[in-house]
């Protein structure tokens, strides 16, 4: 149990190697070794998609998957989103924002996530989309209704932002 | 001395309102959607210790033998607590009625799968988990009581020997003639109903950190604390300690929904602190603790009720025996669930006369916890559904039966029988504003078309009272003493006029901390990104509570604007003294400015004046103190105590909602389709009304799952057959229905500002609303379910009862 595994990870652009225990997730790994706290963790057992970050871009449980698995691979977390110099959130966390897609915010950081994977292959998502998108995200307080909506209003301005095709 | 508050957001001292009752973005907002919220899992202090708790396999077993001898001697363990540690250090926790309670960890016997019975705090939480494996317990395995008529069976086994019974508490409530008006009655419609467990589940399950001081025999927690006092003060009688000597600091919390807050598991990681020689030990319960015996199962019930009716469908009585299943201890207050109730015992109706018989046994299950409406949404299934029987055997539309029986708008305050008093409402302008909504007439047109085809389509019109700002006297009942609940804040100005609000509570997911902003950017006429809200630990904050009821939006309205007005009238002394000495009354507040009546040219901005208080101590009136602070403490006016029968003007408000919702149930499955669903509320004034929506389309998505989906299940053993979210169903985005809403606004005449509690929502209303719209869908079979969830399941075991399965 005390063997351990080199790992390389490249978390927001930043590499880290760190020397790791083959049984740490990569959940705990991001939370509690690299001090990464805004990937949450709501089951441990791959259900709830609090803990859902972007590996190589694409949604991943970060609770099912052992740190020493992401070795050489690109993690994105919810703190790679905002602007590192000036603070601005990134339009979908401005959406989420605006569009009152939030209560409690523990799963918030998921749903993001799992909205930023979305948007970029999807620009304009009608509500079949992002319930497919979202549908493996729990989130106990909001209903969902807002969700929808500022997932449809980050669309906006992101098609906005990128100007005509 | 009773404050006389703004009754309406127009009242404030501004010419116009630009934050109170507007959509506004949430001050708390912008932290949680950058992931930097300090959620109690991101805390690390250093030396710090992580706890594993192992936990009983047996629903009712003596505890022979718990050797700790090979855990203790596994490295990167520090300590380990055993029976004897807590049998010499701790109090069985304190209950109500007293006497059901167990310590922290099982001292002789275990009473239910999930129970602690050692725990170990180690360097890390995968050492900690090694190390339970190796701790050795003997039991000595018991007949379980499996549940409630098992409890009260003559030959069923005891859990607490002391008591000799399993009956917590047996009493029956009669208010008005009960009896004479089921006699006089020209139709009686009587019916049992089961609702199963099912409960919180907030994303984010309980954790702490805990610490204690050897040097003063002191405590301090950290954790996601719901109500910091009160579960400070529990800790004091848990765990020997005077209560100024345990220090909560609560923290963000990942949704609540119920009694936030670990009573066991904080003081296992006090205890283990303690014999770990004072390191901070921090315990984070994970989702399979919290679905096995964590705070997140409620309400485990069986009723058999009537309502008496005369021949036009006036409801004349209403007599509900409840059979209430608490789980092995009451130490989670699930009791008060029962006492609720009283607050809005006969809906939005005008009954004469009830009959609560009520009867709370212990059993082998898990602890009941509070959740969302806390009693009342099970009450309302049994109220509504038995208002649809009696629609249906008189002929009578839903609506309209509900309609002849209102309470009318120039009845309120309205007493109810169970003692209550309502303060306001147009329950007739939200049935039909909602059936316009609704378009009802074309939805019943539509059914009609399915139901020629043979789909089983059905449409509920429910209606529900929600009892807000709760007080302790609700609860007399079970034995909770009190009248009033203090909710403090303090405002203070900065040098440069900055406020900070101070509160006793934190975030939990409502946006409280933006009401508190709201009202204060308001009253002095600041932007509202000049105010911060902060929550202090319990040795720096007013008197408090915290979130439970549907209180704190209204309760944390009345502390500021108490805190506002008292620096007001401060800072009216120092204008006028700097204005040539003019008495106070001399100057008034508005927009910000504080101003000589006589001539509103003349005048100072708040800022200047909380400069001048702190920087220039020659410019105040002889005698002031340089400081621009004010604290205040809310609680609901004109609260009493009880009577015998437990009647007394408990919830302070009287929100309603009336829900239509159309569903078709699947005859080749089972599975409820919810088709449609339209809302109109009243909660009075809507102090945010982005987070009023929110709260109740996310009382909806609870609503729904207690329906269609959530149940903790048990076997005949107490074991426990759900531990898992893959069992344990909670709605996803694909079940959840996108409600139609609208709303009216009857301002409280007794609240600041006209709002009224509106938290809990829909999750009194939504379940009740779901299974009357499958009882109507299934009416035409002559067949109702009238037990919870209505899973596709038990749906479909009741078609095939009925040969109309497909």
């Amino acid at each position: 149990m005390t063997t351990r595994q080199r790992t390389r990870v490249t978390v927001n652009g930043r590499v880290y190697e760190r020397e790791v225990e083959p049984r740490v997730t990569l959940a705990d790994f991001l939370r509690h070794d690299l001090h990464l706290g805004g990937t949450h963790v709501g089951c441990e057992h791959g259900i709830c998609g609090v803990c859902t970050v972007l590996i190589d871009g694409l949604p991943a449980r970060s609770c099912l998957t052992l740190a020493v698995q992401a070795d050489g691979m690109e993690v994105t977390t919810i703190e790679g989103l905002r602007d590192p110099e000036t603070g601005k959130l990134h339009p979908v966390q401005q959406a989420f924002v605006d569009a009152h897609g939030l209560q409690c915010g523990f799963c918030t950081p998921a749903f993001i996530m799992s909205t930023v994977e979305l948007l970029r292959d999807n620009p304009d998502p009608d509500d079949e989309a992002i319930k497919e998108a979202l549908g493996g995200n729990l989130c106990r307080c909001t209903g969902y209704e807002t969700i929808i909506a500022s997932v449809r209003l980050a669309a906006r301005r992101l098609r906005e932002q990128s100007g005509p095709a | 001395m009773a404050r006389e508050f703004p009754r309406l957001p127009e009242e404030l001292p501004t010419s116009a309102v630009r934050y109170v009752g507007k959509e506004v973005r949430r001050v708390e907002d912008p932290a949680l959607v950058s992931g930097s919220a300090p959620f109690i899992d991101n805390l690390q202090l250093p030396g710090m210790l992580h706890c594993a708790i192992l936990r009983s396999p047996h629903a009712h077993a003596r505890v022979l033998k718990v050797d700790a001898s090979a855990a203790e001697a596994l490295e990167g363990v520090v300590a380990v607590l055993t029976p004897d540690d807590v049998k010499r250090w701790a109090n069985a926790h304190v209950t109500s009625p007293p006497g059901w309670g167990t310590h922290c960890i099982a001292i002789d016997k275990v009473i239910y799968v999930g129970e602690p019975v050692a725990a170990v705090a180690a360097t890390s939480r995968h050492v900690a988990e090694d190390a339970i494996e190796l701790i050795d317990v003997d039991y000595e395995v018991l007949p379980a009581v499996a549940s409630a008529p098992a409890a009260i069976a003559p030959d069923a086994p005891v859990l607490f020997e002391e008591h000799g019974t399993n009956v917590i508490q047996k009493r029956v409530y009669t208010w008005g003639e009960v009896d004479r008006v089921f006699r006089e009655a020209d139709h009686v419609v009587t019916a049992s109903f089961r609702w199963n467990r099912c409960g919180a589940n907030p994303t984010e399950t309980f954790g702490c950190v805990c610490q204690w001081d050897l040097t003063d025999n002191s405590l301090v927690c950290h954790g996601s604390y719901q109500v910091p006092g009160f579960w400070g003060l529990a800790r004091s009688f848990s765990l020997n300690l005077p209560a100024n000597k345990v220090k909560v600091v609560s923290h963000p919390m990942g949704g609540g929904f119920g009694g936030k807050g670990g009573a066991r598991g904080t003081d296992i990681a006090a205890l283990l602190s303690r014999k770990a020689g004072g390191l901070p030990v921090k315990y984070i319960e994970d989702r399979m603790e919290c679905l096995l015996a964590g705070g997140s199962q409620s309400w485990d019930r069986r009723y058999e009720a009537s309502l008496a009716l005369k021949a036009d469908g006036t409801i004349t009585g209403f007599d509900v025996k409840l059979l209430d299943d608490q789980g092995a201890t009451t130490e989670t207050y699930g009791t008060i669930s029962v006492a609720k109730p009283l607050a809005a015992f006969t809906g939005n109706y005008r009954i004469e006369a009830a009959r609560y018989d009520t009867t709370l046994v212990v059993t082998n299950r898990a602890p009941v916890a509070p959740y969302r409406g806390y009693g009342p949404p099970p009450h309302f299934l049994v109220l509504e559904n038995l208002v649809d029987m009696a629609a249906r055997k008189l002929a009578l539309d839903p609506a309209d039966i509900r309609r002849r029986n209102y309470i009318r708008p120039e009845q309120f305050p309205y007493t109810i029988p169970s003692g209550n008093e309502y303060d306001s409402g147009d329950y007739e302008a939200v049935l039909d504003k909602v059936l316009k909504l609704a378009d009802y007439a074309a939805l019943r047109k539509e059914q009609a078309a399915a139901r020629a085809e043979g789909r089983l389509v059905g449409i509920s019109v429910v209606n529900t009272v929600e009892p807000g700002v709760f007080d302790w006297n609700a609860y007399a009942t079970v034995g909770v003493q009190g009248v009033g609940v203090p909710e403090g804040a303090r405002v203070s100005f900065d040098v440069l006029g900055n406020i900070t609000i101070v509160v006793g509570f934190n975030l939990q997911g409502q946006g409280q901390f933006t009401v508190a902003a709201q009202v204060a950017a308001d009253y002095f006429g600041v932007d509202i990104t000049s105010v911060k809200v902060t929550t202090a630990a319990t040795d720096a904050t007013p008197p408090h509570f915290g979130q439970g009821g549907s209180r704190v939006g209204v309760a944390i309205t009345g502390a500021v604007l108490g805190a506002c007005q008292k620096l007001e009238a401060d800072f009216k002394r120092v204008v006028g003294h700097i204005m040539g000495g003019l008495p106070p009354d001399a100057i008034e507040l508005m927009d910000g400015r504080l101003r000589v009546k006589a001539n509103p040219a003349m005048g100072m901005t708040v800022a200047e004046v909380a400069g001048t208080m702190l920087g220039r101590s020659d410019l105040l009136p002889p005698g002031m103190e340089p400081n621009p602070t004010a604290t205040s403490v809310w609680t609901a006016p004109g609260r009493n105590m009880p009577d015998e029968e437990g009647r007394c003007r408990s919830y302070l408000t009287a929100a309603t909602a009336t829900h239509v919702v159309m569903v078709e149930v699947d005859r080749g499955t089972g599975h409820t389709s919810i088709l449609k669903y339209f809302i109109v509320d009243d909660c009075g004034t809507r102090l945010n009304p982005a987070s009023v929506e929110g709260q109740l389309q996310g009382a909806v998505a609870q609503g729904v799952g207690a329906a269609l989906l959530e149940e903790y299940v048990y076997d005949d053993g107490a074991n426990p057959l759900v531990t898992t979210f893959v069992d344990y169903l909670m709605p996803s985005i694909h079940e959840v229905p996108i409600t139609r809403r609208d709303h009216i606004v009857t301002p409280s005449p007794v609240t600041p500002l006209g709002a009224k509690g509106c938290g809990e929502g829909a999750m009194h209303t939504t379940p009740a609303a779901i299974t009357c719209a499958i009882n109507d869908a299934l009416a035409p079979l002559g067949i109702e379910m009238t037990e919870t969830p209505a899973t596709a399941q038990r749906v479909w075991m009741r078609l095939k009862e009925v040969g109309a399965a497909r």
